[in-house]
């Protein structure tokens, strides 16, 4: 397979070549494996790996207009690369980040000094829909709002920077897992001479963890994980991640509340649970504090937390350190609780609650991406430079109407990784998104879900946007 | 273990067992319109409704007809039994109930099974009646019929036996009892209404259960409705008997013990235990005092599904 055809942008930073063409020197050995392998033998190892993700059943749930459809998550067998030394200071940024953000949650539901202090805005914290006035005076086991983070980064020529902070439920570590499973199988003797650090141990380390967050005084917990149900787009990661922690998939209706303690019910009657890794969002967790019609949560469990009867993972309320207003401060949160500057940087970022940024935005609106603050998964965002005049119009309309509802960015050159497309190798704008854990102290495993936009020249790489995924190798140094 | 999979796994081994009914059944109807006469073939597609309780497309089957009219009668029929997606009996609707239930429940089961079952599952996603039709419709009964072989082969060997597995097989038994017993009363009532009993229709209920050859082993090659009944409902030896169901019923109850629905739980424990001594110790001579006994099992099989439900799952 040549890459004759392949087009590389001096402008966007490529995975596997140089600006001059010449690959990276840690991604030779792959590049030479492509050039030495025949255009079939490479689609057969593409065919071959995304056969064992339909085989497999790893799929998604879509949603349309009117009914749910289970799709296979495209994949392109062709890992990236990431040097040992890279990764060392990807981990560094993203335990600091982990570990400040909290220390902010902790803090904002507790003493506020940072708000006292001036660093962040009072309003912008408790005014913001993610902040859960009920959750005020907790302290969860170690302090671990967050235990599990699923950080989004992009490179550029000017190196890693974060684009969001998933502190709620972050979901894509099965694809990470999948992923590497397939392709070492596509790969098997470039996979064993490259010496990849391996990923297949994260469900040991999330359990670690999950035992580490125990209430106090049972030594033995017993974990749930809590699912919406086989309606959730992450489903196929639910059934995954109970598996590798040997613990139950419950949903709401399986649980209830007595007596201060959480049961689940069980063909030997009510067992208590000590651990719910929940992936539920924060407002159907309980319809006593929350939504009241939410028939996924369980009435009273938030009364049980708040006794530390049982430990919720991610801890309710956390969603208001990963806003997308709260984002922009998060450098200074790092600098305030940890005395350091931010390994990793953000994107500069204009909160049109500010009058001079949303001016800035309206006046610029073709060249940034704006996003609303309350969406995620790609939803409600406006990318500026490939939107038409009348969308832009219509978005300008919506901002001037609430301002305070959207931020903007720059639209960064992210970078691109080799793709197979069709008969031929062409460039991919990728993103990563690495797990970080936090028990008694951060864990990260040397790997990430590494999205793929897999439409020429298309930069929205969710899964529920036509995104794709990839593997990502960490070398052994 | 979590009620709620405990009947997800009851569930996937009541949709498997019906699938896996429904193609040995219709795999006979398609055999028999290489060969049959008409009669034959219609009489095979009355007995299939009347046990599954259901009326056919059109609000009913008639009288016989010659033989272009049973061939595209019977092309209708095999649609509504096998890819109608309205009808929630059909094999389709059964094998994706099946394949959805271990979705769900992939943690409690083997990757071999869940693959295996996924795998059949893709294969037939996207299936017609048309699509089987122009060559060999039988074949696809057949295959259907070897792939739940095979996930039960993997179940055997790679499945812990836990509740889950006590579950599973639970649901297997308990529909097999249910749609055995109510097949042989349907067979028996309808050689009461003809005054004589079809030897080929017998055969071929022995055929649907691979019970020919043991049967021409010890009974004969003459095909009787006395002998068939005592191979297929009261000897502990063949795979598919009743006798055995019961007796694989009855098994898993103990183990299970009462549950924490422990009034459903004793009374599901009290009938499983009448139901396995019922080939041994009220088993009839005669034929015709074997019908009344048959319709009360396949009742006392519903009775059990809804004493299993009281006991673990929704107690």
């Amino acid at each position: 397979m040549d890459f004759n055809d392949y087009a590389c942008d001096p402008t966007i930073y490529d995975e596997m070549f140089q600006s001059d063409g010449i690959p990276w020197e840690h991604s030779r050995e792959l590049h030479d494996t492509l050039l030495h392998m025949p255009a079939a033998s490479l689609a057969s190892t593409q065919e071959e790996v995304s056969r064992s993700f339909l085989q497999e059943g790893i799929s998604f749930m879509v949603y349309g207009d009117d009914e749910a459809e289970e799709r296979i998550i495209p994949v392109d067998c062709i890992p990236r690369i990431l040097t040992g030394a890279e990764w060392r200071v990807l981990e560094a940024g993203l335990s600091q980040r982990l570990r400040a953000l909290n220390h902010f949650l902790n803090d904002v539901y507790n003493q506020a000094r940072i708000i006292r202090d001036g660093v962040v805005p009072e309003d912008m914290v408790k005014g913001c829909p993610q902040y859960r006035l009920e959750m005020e005076g907790y302290t969860p086991p170690q302090g671990a709002w967050v235990a599990i983070c699923g950080t989004d980064l992009v490179r550029t020529h000017d190196g890693y920077f974060v684009l969001e902070d998933n502190l709620r439920v972050p979901s894509g570590v099965s694809y990470m897992i999948a992923t590497r499973r397939a392709a070492k199988a596509g790969f098997r003797r470039l996979y064993r001479s490259s010496r990849v650090r391996e990923v297949e141990h994260y469900g040991q380390l999330l359990l670690t963890v999950l035992r580490e967050l125990a209430p106090e005084g049972v030594p033995e917990p017993a974990i749930a994980l809590l699912t919406p149900g086989i309606y959730n787009a992450a489903f196929y990661e639910h059934v995954f991640l109970a598996q590798e922690l040997g613990a139950e998939l419950v949903e709401g209706r399986d649980l209830l509340t007595q007596d201060g303690f959480v049961y689940m019910r069980t063909t030997e009657g009510l067992r208590r649970v000590d651990i719910i890794y929940r992936r539920v969002d924060d407002v159907f967790l309980d319809p006593l504090v929350f939504h009241p019609d939410s028939v996924l949560g369980v009435p009273g469990l938030l009364d049980v937390c708040q006794r530390g009867n049982v430990t919720l993972v991610n801890t309710p309320g956390s969603g208001v350190a990963d806003d997308k207003s709260i984002y922009a401060f998060v450098p200074d949160i790092v600098r305030y609780y940890l005395g350091e500057e931010p390994v990793l940087s953000n994107v500069e970022t204009y909160l049109c609650r500010r009058p001079q940024d949303l001016e800035y935005t309206l006046d610029n609106l073709d060249k940034l991406v704006v996003k609303r603050v309350g969406e995620s998964g790609g939803y409600g965002m406006l990318m500026g430079p490939h939107a038409t005049p009348s969308e832009r119009e219509e978005y300008a309309k919506q901002m001037r109407a609430d301002p305070s509802d959207f931020i903007s960015q720059p639209v960064l050159p992210f970078s691109r990784s080799p793709c197979l497309v069709g008969e031929g190798m062409e460039p991919r704008h990728v993103d990563l998104r690495p797990f970080v854990l936090q028990g008694r102290e951060p864990r990260i495993t040397p790997g990430a879900f590494c999205r793929v936009a897999l439409r020429r020249g298309g930069l929205v790489v969710n899964s529920s946007q036509g995104g794709g995924c990839k593997d990502i190798w960490v070398l052994e140094d | 273990m979590l009620s709620r999979s405990a009947q997800s796994m009851y569930w996937m081994g009541r949709y498997l067992e019906r699938t896996e009914f429904l193609c040995r059944l219709i795999r006979l109807q398609m055999e028999a319109l290489l060969d049959r006469p008409p009669r034959d073939i219609h009489a095979g597609w009355r007995r299939l409704y009347a046990t599954l309780g259901r009326t056919p497309p059109g609000g009913g089957l008639g009288p016989v007809q010659g033989e272009d009219f049973t061939l595209a009668d019977s092309f209708t029929l095999a649609g509504d039994l096998t890819f109608e997606r309205q009808n929630l009996d059909s094999i389709w609707n059964c094998f994706a109930n099946c394949r959805e239930n271990a979705r769900q429940m992939r943690h409690h089961i083997s990757t071999e099974m869940w693959r295996t079952l996924n795998l059949a599952y893709l294969r037939i996603r996207t299936l017609e009646i048309q699509d089987i039709w122009a060559t060999a419709p039988e074949d696809f009964y057949a295959g259907m019929v070897a792939e739940i072989g095979n996930f039960a082969g993997a179940a055997e060997t790679t499945m812990y036996r836990d509740e889950g597995w006590r579950f599973l097989q639970l649901g297997r038994c308990i529909e097999r009892a249910q749609l055995v017993s109510s097949l042989l009363v349907q067979q028996l009532a309808m050689d009461s209404e003809a005054g004589e009993f079809a030897e080929l229709d017998w055969t071929s209920l022995l055929r649907a259960y691979q019970a020919a050859e043991v049967y021409h082993r010890s009974y004969g090659i003459a095909v009787h409705p006395a002998p068939v009944l005592d191979l297929m409902v009261a000897d502990p030896l063949l795979p598919g008997s009743l006798s055995r169901c019961f007796n694989i019923i009855g098994e898993h109850l103990a183990a299970l013990g009462t549950g924490p629905g422990q009034a459903s739980g004793a009374e599901a424990q009290r009938v499983a235990s009448a139901l396995t001594h019922l080939p041994e110790s009220r088993w009839p001579d005669e034929v015709t005092g074997r019908s009344g006994l048959l319709a009360r099992a396949a009742a006392q099989c519903r009775e059990l599904h809804f004493l299993v439900n009281g006991a673990y799952f929704d107690y």
